[in-house]
């Protein structure tokens, strides 16, 4: 709207004037509580999400509700976390996607990178534990624990020291680093010889003790591949998606349950910062956390809610992280901390023990 | 090969009539050959790829270039304009780089090594098959190009795994090591290097092998005396490439290595990605680029050394008049012994790298697991297969576009690569062969770089169509390899025949048309084809540009095997086979191809 056009309102530009006033004046209320009638028909969502069985859940859950009250677009861009998170940040300010999925990390530290937005009170945050309610909407818990296949191990391993047991020596595919299991299993080597993520000195040194190791892996599916391969007989690993590994596919691997506990590691929803579709992507976010949506994570992929209001079967319940004492007994970092010594632990990580 | 016409130019030694009736006769006779093609101007004929390159590739590499002499590596430090060596410094400082750069350039030569002694066979074999089952044949030789590379990766690790049949047969185990890397690397790019050979191999004058059996010559001398010296150019262009792919390879490194084997390609994806340190990641990217570019043309001189007969006469001066292939009698006998078990020992290999995929894949893709990583035997399902085609699959939507794609790359490709081939070949100077070099770029710069260099220039691919900007990215990775296997037919072209129809009368544009696309046609459906599939399979980069609607095939299978890896990724490498079958051998039926195929 240029200066000389505001002197000489013509009647359009009048009521214009007003109606944009009207939202100004009404905007407190809207931003408050989100209306969803503001979702414009027609308009497109860009998600960037993992593939596989999250995409279909997101597609039937999310997806499909939203096209077919609103009569919207939802366009999925695939992928990794590692491409996604390069992207955002590289779009910072003027983002294609207007809902991105990550690790726990690397939300909170988004946020910070004034990348994704920190959340707002949309429906459904309410029920939300207070862990996922950092650095994003936490959709899913998963905690990284030990997981071995139990035909190659004397001794079942019930505690994160095992993996210096002499019968496993050689035989474990550490995750690498950085990653959220990599992370997760440095912290866990460091906690457990009286360091932390303050004090790293010992994590490395642990794990140092450890070489040679028969692999690295990089990944879930990377991991599963060499337990099938019989090429290894334990690693660190995300214990919701290696039990859906054990009961369908490979009933040797055992995820174990460490009497030192396990670090959280959570998928996190993340509004852009600058989306154009707030209102629709804050939609979104909310069928996220949703009781169905939640409940078909916890019995595809035995991912944990981060609802308190879903209520689960025992058996199932049995496998997830689910309820107020699995999800308090999750061990938290300081990942503000842990983030912004990535890159020198990356170097530390391939110099003294990947190489 | 700008030579003063010289009398002696005239006389040429026997071996140099010998080698140049084989085919591969560079056009020696140069004053024919000004004549020919002075009309058209090298330039001219260099500028539609020297256009899209520098549109495509210079762009992004000038941008890689701008960020490895950066100082401040924060992901939102503003980009500085005075050039910083800190980077540099950095890499080339520290043991732990270079140590890794060494590996890296010897992952890419053994790879190289291997591919050229299992490959030359298999071209050998491929050459001499009846015309009409060669498309056939090449569709068994670019299985694995056709594979998508989890698959394949897979395979391979099922093959060397502990409980896997190498193992178990020899008890040798070696996956999760830089050799099981190099076999993998070897599987992938060794299509490559035969298709490179193939051509010159199919279409050289048998009268040169009548002659010399007649003469007395065993299958072995001949391979020595004429199969070898003929292929060399061919082998020179494979080499390269193979070379070239495999040092900047590191998708295969990760996989097969077990995490155990670092190559640079895989520090680069890291340190850009993971630790989005863009500086230090562009500067070991560039020293890798200037470092593959050193061995490269290391390896151009030695087989100039190999290759005296081809060049000029100034440069033979050293090298001796004629053969510098003279063996001791000694050697030669125990040649003579060995060479046909070898030859035997190095077809089936070859022939277990290309086909084993194929056996693996079509098994898993009808086995009822549920993770396609899966050893074991678990009974028989279609139901894989159905998945792939029940509605909102979306595999066949990403399908189409990766072919449509692939298709419209790979046309451009031929059609931007071939006056190219044309100048570097007739051309020969200073500026063609500084043109050629750039041209390669693009191949020794590892993808995840150029990736790195298209993400920071993200804001230009927003305003073009997604569509636009893929296919131009496209182009520029698989233009040079299509200008390297050109290059190496155009070398071969009989310059004779072109002057035979001018003399006859036909204009330049009627030769052209009438003799050498016809006599080119084999190189050019060859490289088109190739260049088809490295676009149909590529991801790296393309894992980028993509936006919802612009999702190809690799990128959606990428996205898949994030988490797991189902068994529908082998149904989709199967059919992928089978339709690039069908496909070969109805142009073989209806269009005649082994007609073409055969000069």
């Amino acid at each position: 709207m240029t200066q000389s056009k505001l002197y000489r309102p013509t009647r359009r530009r009048f009521g214009q004037m007003v109606l944009g006033s009207a939202t100004l004046l009404a905007a407190p209320a809207i931003l408050k509580n989100p209306v969803r009638a503001n979702i414009a028909p027609g308009s497109t969502l860009v998600v960037g999400v993992w593939g596989g069985a999250q995409e279909r859940i997101v597609r039937e859950f999310c997806g499909q509700p939203l096209i077919d009250e609103y009569g919207v677009n939802i366009e999925y861009v695939l992928g990794g976390t590692t491409e996604r998170r390069a992207r955002a940040y590289q779009e910072r300010g003027r983002p294609s996607f207007d809902v991105i999925y990550l690790n726990i990390f690397e939300s909170r530290q988004a946020v910070r990178d004034g990348v994704t937005q920190a959340p707002r009170e949309i429906e459904g945050y309410d029920d939300l534990y207070d862990l996922a309610r950092i650095g994003g909407y936490g959709v899913a818990f998963n905690a990284t624990t030990p997981v071995y296949d139990e035909t190659m191990v004397e001794a079942p391993i019930t505690s994160w020291q095992d993996f210096w047991r002499e019968d496993l020596a050689g035989k474990i595919a550490w995750p690498s680093y950085p990653g959220a299991q990599g992370t997760a299993a440095l912290l866990m080597a460091a906690r457990i010889n009286g360091g932390d993520e303050y004090n790293i000195d010992p994590g490395f040194e642990a794990i140092r003790a450890l070489r040679p190791f028969a692999a690295f892996q990089g990944s879930q599916a990377q991991l599963f591949g060499m337990f099938d391969a019989q090429q290894v007989a334990a690693s660190a690993e995300f214990g919701s998606f290696t039990q859906m590994y054990a009961d369908t596919q490979n009933p040797n691997v055992i995820v174990s349950d460490p009497e030192e506990g396990m670090p959280v590691a959570m998928n996190v929803a993340c509004i852009t910062e600058g989306t154009e579709n707030q209102a629709l992507a804050e939609a979104w976010v909310s069928l996220h956390l949703s009781q169905a949506c939640q409940r078909a994570y916890a019995e595809q992929l035995y991912y944990g809610p981060t609802i308190r209001s879903l209520e689960l079967e025992p058996e199932l319940a049995a496998k997830t992280i689910y309820g107020e004492e699995d999800v308090a007994s999750l061990i938290d970092f300081d990942w503000d901390h842990i983030i912004a010594q990535q890159a020198a632990w990356s170097s530390r990580f391939n110099r003294e023990i990947a190489n | 090969m700008v030579v003063a016409l010289q009398p002696r130019d005239c006389e040429l030694s026997l071996g140099d009539q010998i080698t140049r009736r084989v085919g591969a006769a560079r056009a020696d006779t140069p004053c024919a050959q000004r004549r020919q093609w002075r009309r058209v101007p090298a330039a001219l004929l260099l500028l539609p790829m020297g256009l899209w390159l520098a549109l495509g590739f210079a762009a992004p590499m000038a941008t890689v270039l701008l960020l490895s002499l950066q100082a401040d590596t924060g992901i939102f430090a503003p980009l500085s304009f005075i050039p910083s060596p800190a980077q540099f410094m950095h890499v080339l400082t520290d043991i732990y780089y270079l140590d890794m750069i060494a590996r890296t350039l010897w992952t890419g030569l053994a790879t190289a090594l291997l591919s050229a002694a299992l490959g030359l066979p298999v071209a050998m074999w491929l050459a001499a098959l009846p015309p009409r089952w060669q498309p056939l044949g090449v569709a068994l030789v670019l299985i694995p190009l056709l594979t998508n590379v989890v698959v394949r990766s897979i395979g391979m690790i099922l093959f060397l795994a502990s409980n896997g049949p190498l193992a178990q047969l020899t008890g040798i185990n070696i996956l999760f090591t830089r050799t099981a890397v190099i076999i993998a690397l070897t599987q992938v790019f060794m299509p490559f290097l035969i298709m490179a050979l193939y051509d010159t191999l199919a279409t050289r004058d048998r009268r040169i092998d009548e002659a010399a059996a007649s003469l007395g010559a065993t299958g072995t001398d001949r391979f020595w005396f004429i199969t070898l010296p003929t292929a060399l150019p061919a082998l020179r262009a494979g080499v390269t490439v193979v070379f070239l792919l495999s040092a900047t390879a590191y998708v295969s490194a990760t996989l097969i290595g077990g995490g155990r084997v670092w190559v640079i390609g895989r520090l680069v994806f890291e340190e850009a990605l993971q630790i989005q340190n863009y500086p230090l990641a562009s500067a070991l990217a560039m020293v890798l680029l200037v470092v593959c570019l050193l061995i490269v043309s290391l390896i151009n001189l030695l087989f100039r050394r190999l290759t005296p007969w081809l060049q000029p006469r100034e440069g033979r001066a050293r090298t001796g008049d004629g053969f510098g292939w003279r063996l001791p009698a000694l050697a030669r006998r125990a040649l003579h012994v060995v060479a046909p078990t070898l030859r035997r020992v190095a077809l089936s290999v070859a022939a277990l790298l290309l086909v084993g995929p194929l056996v693996f894949v079509a098994l898993n893709s009808v086995n009822d697991v549920p993770q396609a990583t899966a050893a074991a035997w678990r009974g028989f399902t279609l139901k894989w297969y159905a998945q792939i085609f029940s509605e909102g699959s979306n595999y066949i939507d990403a399908a189409m576009l990766s072919a449509r794609l692939a298709g419209l790359s790979a046309l451009c490709a031929v059609l931007i690569a071939l006056p190219a081939a044309f100048a570097l070949v007739r051309h020969p100077g200073r500026g063609t062969r500084t043109a050629g070099g750039l041209f390669l770029l693009p191949l020794a710069l590892p993808g995840i770089a150029l990736a790195l260099g298209v993400l920071r220039l993200l804001q230009w691919f927003i305003i073009i169509p997604p569509f636009v900007g893929l296919m131009v990215v496209h182009v520029v990775l698989i233009a040079p390899f299509t200008l390297v296997m050109l290059r190496a037919a155009v070398e071969s072209l009989d310059i004779r025949l072109e002057e035979a129809a001018a003399s006859l009368g036909a204009s330049p544009m009627r030769a052209f048309m009438l003799v050498v696309v016809p006599t080119l046609a084999p190189a050019i459906f060859a490289s088109a084809v190739i260049a088809f599939l490295v676009s149909f399979g590529e991801v790296t980069v393309t894992a980028f540009l993509t936006t919802a609607r612009m999702l190809t095939l690799p990128v959606r299978i990428y996205a898949d095997v994030q988490f797991d890896v189902e068994p529908t990724v082998n149904v989709i490498s199967v059919l992928t086979i089978v339709v690039t079958m069908l496909a070969l051998a109805a142009v073989n039926r209806f269009v005649g191809l082994d007609r073409v195929w055969r000069r």
